[in-house]
């Protein structure tokens, strides 16, 4: 702890001390904590203890019978809690302190308990204190465990989920010693604390209140999740009975947390080697459990690395018996499913499955997910029924759009649920798109395009749907083959991109500022992978699209301008903005759009289409694109120009970065291991290095960098400090003539740099000749910068001396303002 | 029993950030998705590992309501929807959709800017969680699904700020989000009808305190900043891009037109255009006099307040300078609170909260020797002011709502304990409702009565209509018929069509009494004596001597039997069926009183 900040604790422990002083902020108390925390694990308590002793002076103090704050109470539970962490300071600390805070006699047993934050802080205390052998023995003197196990059902989320994680740590110490060695030992020779711990969860597991069963399942799930040491294995094999009869009860109480339990066991290395019946118990689980409780314990099972063949198979028929039920309803293929319904044939009817809209809608939903988190899997199920889920994925589409016409019953109910129902339709979106990974009939991958283009034109489609639409189209035409040798797509593909295209520019008119974001997003994109194949082209240049993209740089809604700005970007990269002459003005050149994107640069009122600027604008040159090479300099001197103006400080950051670009096309590549390491230029042009830095002086490039050195935004500087360093670094071998005449410049250079560095912006710089220029970067402490920008602006604030400052400020400060807010 | 449970994951006693959980009706809903500024870690966000452990998110969460802009309510919804994964519905209304993104962008730059934070959401995050977004019109009803509905009322507080009321069935609750009682300059003032929800959730920043009248209030900024100017200072005002910044330019904006003042007031650039923009877009949601003076003159375009310049601020001279962020944290503010610190005749008015951990709360706690980078200090020695101008409900307000609203029960949320505990006792004493309030974490339990639809028979009503009577709903009546349930559905019929629907024959109910009459004569002539007496008394009834000795009063039957132990006692046996219980009842009292001696 640093001297001022050990002058200020005794003041701040009096405060704390006193109940007539209120705590000014909510965060303080915890960022003190978080202080002590980072003291305490570098070095000595008892140390901190003995060289701060208002410390001890203010946990003797808060159990005095006063009318504390219950936040100060629970800080100093923490705080004791986190001291006696190391063995010696418990010890210091455990003759009266830690009884009277932890025992009977604490807050435990007066008002304060109440206090949510309180209980919490008491646990809380006891996790961290828990740590060693000693410990151990205090909790079970003190009768904690037993508070302990009372506190999992407490009416606070918080509170409860902490006293059963609590329990696991203490099972976990105390077996850490005893049954590490052992592996044999059985829980009747474990330690009093296990014991009475397994007790209780026997008990629980036992009882006929779900929350209680809860409760042990929950304890024994963060076991078996985090340990993995031989006594887990004891420990099961003598629990897993009772586990098993719960299985025997109608309905199976606290399903969910059965489920995790189970999976839990599954997934531990030492368990599932041995399996001790597990996977009797799982196969048992899912015959028990219901569809939707079942779906994530067939998912788990899949999951698993190793697990026997035939479980898999239940578990993947589990988790396909909805779909196989909308095959079957809607009289597609039927028994399209039955190879893989390890059920063997026993048909799950719609009724049975899919009573009402909420489970059906509910049900699919989830089957849906599970089913797209499972598909990229290498362990998922093989051979994997592309084809009938392709099937099935199109039919809900149809179902849910209106489509499909039912010629049952079943599929009248069916239809009559999820017509319009939007979230099975993003879910089935999503899980569609996922499909596209794997191959399909063709017959069905006609299918595919026919339903996403029916989603893309409909009308009816809400935003988000067609957001996911579009996701999903793009992902299928990514997946579609190229056609042999002209790596072009495939005619199939073509031919659906012949139908889009005319789709595309009722998005783009659509009033949902979202719709036609979406909309130009899927555009870059495809431009981005197409943008070079003939069919592609002929295709988007026989539309309206270039054109309505191109208005759209004028949209209302500022992210629909950045997204056409990045849009147009790519038309123009690939050259497919190229319009022919309108019939209104034959031969009429179009305006530029290097013009149109510096007018959005210095004048749109929002960051992103600035930002989206720039970042074309880099990428441009970049790539050498033709409005750029022709002169490149004017481009990046207007450029920068304009993005030093900025007030947003991401502008300017890119504009450093296309400012590095241009470096690096003058002068040769920087070495990506270290920036500023002193290597010959890469690409280097042949002329002196003087010549080739007059380009960047020319482009005041050199006055936007030094400026952007002392930004007042972080991130700038940073980035500037980084260019000027790689460019000393390419300057290092510079030994050029430095005439006299030079030296009263570059004195004027460093005075203008200093008075920027003070705040003052001043006059600018003007040219510069290279030879100033490497002179003032020599003279530069650029390192030394460079280490200030690392660490955060606001750290003098943040720091635990400026904490400690501020909570004493506000002794006093505090009146009617006290917890105000926005 | 249905039940309507609540547990907030923030604002549960505290003023952190909102974010609270509600279970009505089968359903689960999140009312807001704040973020703590006061934290730089993943403290800031709720802890929304106690949802996701119910499964995945979009599964367990209906949707997610936003009641207006500001950080400690929207701040971590590009968190939970981009990156801990919610996939659903996110309602709030169109001023909030626009303003959101442009504070949490705001904020996003000042944390990355601050310290380069690489886990943190980006701006393509912020963009793809407001296109989940569904906007909401006032008083319109959205129907989440078939169950869920929602609907919001206008609170004040900020442009676009809502109450929700969620309602699934008969169930409903309504979430006030913050709110403001009293009109302001630019916005009107919260209101909702009586909904009489089973719940209200209501904000308590000020549950303890009765606001000083607002005019005080701002004759005294305004004399501060006009004192400082006059003396050729310079003055700052912290502000946040959006909210209530407007207020206070409007304020000063009429101040120095009726002054005449000459002294500069600025802005940050690009946020009085934007200011406009969403002003003018959402005039509707501004108050009566704005919307009203709107086709004149609009109150946004300002005269004397311009775009500032960086420069601007070294210029000799007075002026006012509105800058962003309104901590002091970061950016333009805080450079130009460098600049302007040294000089006493300068003044910083800090116009909201500040958290620890900003050179803001160091000013206003009273620091003067703030330590900047490499051991300078920096000696403030200007003038430092606050006044709250954060538009909440106070005591009153809040009490005025309930009246409103008329809730069952109410909860309090966003609010100190103390203050809480005070409020929660005037509400129960007043209003004769529960008061709960929960700490974070804490689940609330709140059992509601199971309303169950019935259907009702054309036929039954028409015969209702018959009697000529239209329905009124102020002059409930009567209607007979029988509560039938078949097919899981509740019908109420006439009892002829229940009788028909089910199959069953119809049983008659007769209620038979006993009465002692001393009478030595024969049961005969009792009989006649029983009816003479009745035929006099009963006039406008059919009364009948049968051939077989008895008497019949509508369907009410008498027969007289002699007594078995007392010979001088009759014993008149009366019955009656259901349909005419009244009369059967008044005939036996007046038989019980025996027969007039006349008669014999």
């Amino acid at each position: 702890m640093d001297p001022e900040c050990s002058q200020l604790l005794p003041a701040l422990c009096s405060v704390l001390a006193d109940p007539r002083q209120p705590v000014a902020d909510d965060t303080c108390l915890e960022k003190l904590l978080d202080w002590f925390k980072t003291i305490t694990e570098a070095g000595s308590s008892l140390l901190l203890l003995q060289e701060n002793p208002c410390l001890l002076g203010l946990l003797c103090h808060v159990l005095k019978p006063q009318d504390l704050s219950p936040r100060v109470l629970a800080f100093s539970l923490r705080l004791a809690g986190m001291l006696a962490a190391q063995e010696d300071c418990f010890q210091y600390l455990q003759g009266e302190l830690l009884p009277r805070l932890f025992g009977e006699a604490g807050p435990l047993g007066g008002a304060a308990w109440t206090a949510p934050s309180v209980r919490s802080g008491w646990i809380q205390g006891l996790r961290s204190l828990a740590r060693h052998p000693s410990a151990l023995c205090f909790l079970a003197d003190c009768g904690a465990v037993d508070t302990i196990f009372s506190l999992q059902g407490d009416s606070s989320l918080f509170v409860a989920s902490a006293a059963g994680q609590l329990l696991v740590h203490i099972l976990g110490l105390s077996l850490q010693g005893a049954a590490e060695g052992h592996p044999g030992l059985q829980t009747g020779d474990w330690p009093v604390c296990a014991q009475k711990i397994v007790s209780h969860i026997e008990e629980s597991l036992r009882s006929a209140a779900t929350p209680q069963i809860t409760q042990a399942l929950n304890v024994l799930t963060t076991t078996f999740g985090h340990c993995h040491n031989p006594w887990t294995q004891v420990l099961w094999v003598r629990l897993s009975p009772l586990v098993a009869c719960l299985l025997e009860k109608d309905p199976v109480p606290a399903a969910h947390s059965l489920v995790d339990l189970l999976l839990s066991v599954a997934r531990s290395s030492v368990l599932s080697s041995s399996s001790c019946g597990l996977w009797e118990t799982l196969a048992q689980t899912l015959s028990h459990l219901s569809p939707t409780q079942a779906g994530p314990l067939a998912l788990g099972i899949l999951k698993l690395q190793e697990c026997p063949q035939a479980l898999r198979a239940q578990a993947f028929a589990v988790l396909l018996q909805p779909l196989t039920c909308v095959l079957e309803a809607t009289a597609q293929a039927p028994g399209l499913l039955d190879s893989l319904d390890g059920t063997g044939g026993a048909s799950v009817t719609v009724d049975t499955l899919l009573p009402s809209k909420a489970a059906c809608v509910g049900l699919l939903c989830r089957t849906l997910a599970h089913l797209e988190l499972l598909q990229p899997l290498p362990q998922r199920p093989s051979p994997w029924p592309q084809a009938p889920l392709l099937g099935a994925t199109v039919t809900i589409l149809r179902l849910c759009s209106g489509l499909a016409t039912p010629t049952s019953d079943a599929g009248g109910h069916l239809c009559a649920f999820l017509v319009g129902c939007v979230r099975v339709q993003r879910a089935a979106l999503d899980f569609l798109g996922t499909l596209s990974q794997g191959t399909g009939p063709r017959e069905l991958v006609t299918r595919v395009f026919a339903v996403l283009l029916e989603y893309l034109t409909s009308p009816d489609s809400s935003p988000t749907v067609l957001k996911k639409a579009f996701q999903a189209t793009f992902r299928w035409l990514q997946s579609s083959p190229e056609t042999p040798g002209c790596s072009d797509l495939d005619p199939h593909a073509q031919l659906f991109l012949r139908e889009l295209l005319p789709v595309l520019p009722k998005r783009l008119c659509s009033p949902c500022w979202e719709v036609r974001d979406s909309g130009l997003e899927f555009l870059t994109q495809m431009i981005g992978h197409w943008g070079g194949q003939a069919g592609f082209r002929r295709a988007l240049l026989a539309s309206e699209v270039p054109e309505l993209t191109e208005q759209l740089l004028r949209d209302p809604e500022s992210y629909v301008r950045a997204s056409a700005v990045a849009a147009m970007g790519q038309l123009s990269s690939q050259g497919l903005r190229v319009t022919p002459a309108s019939p209104e003005h034959p031969g009429g050149r179009q305006k530029s759009l290097l013009a149109e994107l510096l007018r959005i640069l210095s004048t749109d009122s929002e960051g992103f289409p600035r930002r989206a600027v720039m970042h074309v604008f880099t990428q441009w040159l970049r790539d050498g694109h033709a409005d750029v090479a022709g002169d490149t300099e004017r481009f990046v001197a207007r450029v920068l120009q304009v993005a030093s103006q900025d007030l947003d400080w991401e502008v300017r950051a890119q504009g450093l970065e296309l400012a590095l670009v241009f470096l690096e096309q003058t002068l040769g590549r920087p070495s990506s291991h270290c920036p500023y390491a002193v290597t010959p230029p890469v690409a280097a042009p042949p002329s002196p290095l003087a010549q080739a830095l007059r380009p960047l002086c020319r482009v005041q490039l050199f006055e936007f960098a030094f400026r952007a050195l002392f930004d007042c935004d972080r991130p700038v500087a940073q980035k500037s400090c980084d260019l000027l360093l790689f460019l000393r670094a390419q300057t290092a071998s510079y030994s050029g003539p430095q005439g006299s005449g030079s030296v009263p410049e570059v004195a004027s250079v460093e005075a203008a740099l200093q008075r920027w560095q003070a705040g003052d912006q001043g006059q600018p710089l003007g040219y510069l000749e290279p030879e100033v220029v490497v002179a003032v970067l020599r003279s530069m402490d650029l390192e030394g910068l460079r280490g200030v920008l690392a660490e955060s602006s606001d750290r003098v604030e943040k720091s635990p001396q400026s904490l400690l400052q501020d909570m004493l400020a506000t002794v006093g400060a505090l009146g009617e303002d006290e917890a105000d807010c926005y | 029993m249905p039940e309507i449970r609540v547990t907030p994951l923030g604002a549960g006693q505290d003023v952190g950030r909102s974010c609270i959980l509600v279970s009505i009706g089968g359903k689960n809903v999140m009312l807001d998705c704040g973020m703590h500024m006061g934290f730089n870690d993943d403290r800031r966000f709720p802890d929304f590992s106690y949802i996701t452990r119910n499964g995945r998110l979009t599964d367990f969460l209906d949707c997610v309501i936003i009641s207006h802009f500001h950080l400690d309510h929207c701040g971590a919804l590009p968190y939970f929807s981009e990156m801990v994964g919610y996939d659903g519905p996110i309602y709030m209304t169109h001023p909030t959709q626009a303003i959101c993104p442009i504070l949490l962008e705001d904020y996003r730059k000042i944390a990355v800017d601050k310290k380069g934070e690489a886990n943190f959401f980006t701006s393509q995050m912020i963009k793809d969680c407001m296109k989940k977004v569904v906007a909401v019109h006032l008083h319109q009803t959205v129907q989440v699904d078939d169950e869920l509905e929602i609907k919001a009322y206008y609170a004040g507080h900020v442009l676009g700020a809502a109450m929700f009321q969620i309602k699934v069935g008969s169930e409903s609750v309504v979430y006030t989000g913050d709110y403001n009682m009293t009109p302001d300059r630019h916005l009107g003032a919260a209101w909702i009808d009586k909904c009489r929800p089973n719940l209200l959730i209501t904000e308590s920043t000020y549950a303890t305190t009765i606001r000083d009248s607002k005019r005080c209030r701002e004759r005294d900024f305004l004399k501060k900043v006009h004192e400082a100017v006059e003396r050729g200072g310079k003055v700052l005002i912290p502000v946040f891009a959006l909210g209530r910044a407007q207020e206070l330019c409007i304020l000063l904006e009429t101040f120095w037109e009726r002054m005449n003042l000459k002294a500069p007031i600025y802005f940050s650039t690009g946020l009085t255009e934007k200011a406009n923009h969403y002003y003018k877009l959402f005039i509707t949601w501004t108050n009566q006099k704005i919307r009203k003076t709107f086709v004149q003159r609009n109150m946004f375009e300002f005269k004397h307040i311009k775009a500032f310049d960086r420069a601007f601020a070294d210029n000799p001279g007075p002026m006012v300078v509105f800058a962003t962020p309104g901590m002091l944290h970061a950016g333009q503010s805080l450079q130009i609170f460098r600049k302007w610190a040294g000089n006493e005749k300068n003044m910083v008015i800090m116009p909201g909260y500040c958290v620890q951990g900003t050179v803001g709360h160091k000013i206003l706690s009273g620091q003067r020797k703030l330590e900047m980078e490499g051991r300078q200090v920096l000696e403030v020695k200007m003038q430092v002011e606050y006044m709250s101008f954060s538009a909440h409900a106070d005591a009153k307000g809040i009490m005025q709502l309930v009246g409103q609203a008329e809730p069952e029960s109410v909860l309090l949320v966003h609010g100190e304990a103390k203050k809480m505990e005070f409020l929660k006792q005037k509400i129960e004493q007043e209003f004769r409702v529960s008061c709960y309030m929960p700490a974070n974490g804490e689940t609330v339990t709140l059992p509601t009565s199971p309303s169950i639809p019935v259907g009702i028979s054309l036929g039954l009503l028409k015969r209702e209509m018959a009697q000529g009577l239209l329905p009124d709903a102020k002059k409930p009546r009567l209607l007979h018929g029988t509560l039938i349930m078949k097919d899981s559905n509740f019908r109420l019929v006439s009892s002829e069509q229940a009788l028909k629907e089910l199959g069953l024959a119809e049983h008659q109910l007769r209620f038979t009494c006993r009465v002692h009459l001393h009478d030595p004569r024969k049961e005969q002539e009792t009989a006649v004596r029983v009816y003479s007496h009745l035929k006099s008394v009963l006039k406008e009834h059919c009364v009948q001597h049968l051939p077989d000795g008895s008497v019949t009063v509508e369907s009410i039957l008498i027969q007289a039997a002699a007594h078995s132990e007392d010979p001088g006692t009759k014993v008149l046996l009366v019955s009656w069926t259901y349909q005419d219980e009244e009369l059967g009842s008044h005939l036996t009292s007046l038989l019980k009183k025996g027969l007039p001696q006349a008669a014999s």
